[in-house]
């Protein structure tokens, strides 16, 4: 969906999915670190989040920082949907991504076995 | 009523209100297998799992108990052998499984959403009385997933399109929908949280995010909870 996302938008070029399992990365989407960041803040509840909140409402705006609230909330949930159905990969998502999750390394997590 | 927001500086989205409204009542209403009650102590277990509490239940089947705690902090480890263990166990099924599947999820994503502004989370809903439906849905049948799924034909009236041009549904889409009523669940809470099923096929501008950092924070909230789907 990123990099669908990125086609669209004319960045793919720019785009480095290694942002999004290395937070060390630039992603080369706009202010991805500090959102990246922040998911990851939330996700892990650390005490880093109440200063990411406030530069996201600062930097992009309050609306941002409530719609990138929404976003984590969704994907906590669809993460856990999908583990906890056992669910595999679809066809046209297999064929889309393979060959990017072998380059991040998402071939390596327990889930995979439920798409082998 | 819920999610009123009160004194609460930021703007939070009609559509985002309605449908925590609307999972809080789905919550506290009795489903197909679970009374309000149990689906109530369902949600309240997995929220207490959220911050490492390990608490019990008077109500809840002890396996029940256990699949809440794992799916909201182990997840990552979930498989076909855990699931199967899970079904068998005093008090389980497959389609109570599914149904706790969907109460502990939403919950949590309400609550997740919360969290993420630093925001009190909001009091569990009062259970409504009432006794489970306990209807299979006759369509049922063991696909590619855990629990079997349901086709287009066997969605509640006027669902259909949720599954899009596909009979069986996105996996993701159709993964709970052993209980037909999941399907609109996912999907409106999906619009209230991130986008609709519509709008994914839509171009900017969808949020006040762009569609490349919408997709950036669920690929990095994936890659943290290590999800291959």
């Amino acid at each position: 969906m990123l990099r669908e996302s990125s086609q669209r938008s004319g960045t793919l070029d720019s785009l480095n999915l290694q942002g999004t399992v290395n937070p060390d990365t630039d992603s080369g989407v706009a202010h991805g670190s500090l959102l990246t960041a922040f998911a990851e803040a939330a996700v892990r509840q650390t005490d880093a989040l109440p200063g990411l909140r406030k530069r996201i409402a600062t930097e992009l705006g309050p609306q941002e920082l409530v719609d990138a609230a929404g976003i984590v909330a969704n994907f906590q949930r669809m993460v856990r949907i999908a583990d906890g159905c056992g669910i595999p990969l679809d066809d046209f998502t297999r064929e889309a991504t393979d060959d990017c999750r072998e380059e991040l390394g998402i071939h390596e997590y327990a889930s995979a076995a439920n798409t082998a | 009523m819920a999610f009123e927001y009160d004194g609460v500086d930021l703007p939070i989205r009609e559509k985002t209100i309605s449908s925590q409204r609307m999972s809080w009542d789905v919550i506290a209403a009795p489903g197909r297998w679970w009374t309000g009650a149990e689906r109530v102590e369902i949600a309240r277990i997995g929220r207490a799992a959220r911050d490492f509490e390990a608490v019990g239940s008077e109500i809840l089947p002890e396996a029940a108990v256990y699949a809440v705690q794992k799916l909201v902090v182990d997840n990552a480890n979930l498989n076909r052998e855990w699931y199967n263990q899970i079904i068998a166990m005093p008090g389980m099924t497959e389609d109570r499984y599914v149904e706790l599947v969907a109460v502990v999820v939403h919950a949590l994503s309400i609550d997740e959403f919360h969290r993420a502004l630093g925001l009190a989370l909001e009091p569990l809903p009062e259970p409504s009385s009432g006794e489970p439906s306990r209807q299979r849905p006759a369509e049922a049948e063991q696909r590619y997933s855990w629990p079997p799924i349901v086709p287009k034909g066997g969605l509640n009236p006027g669902d259909q399109t949720l599954y899009g041009p596909m009979e069986w549904g996105a996996n993701v889409i159709s993964a709970l929908s052993l209980i037909p009523e999941n399907v609109r669940w996912l999907h409106d809470l999906s619009e209230g949280h991130y986008l609709s099923f519509a709008e994914m096929r839509q171009p900017d501008p969808l949020r006040a995010i762009s569609r490349s950092q919408i997709e950036l924070i669920a690929a990095r909230v994936s890659a943290l909870n290590e999800c291959f789907y």
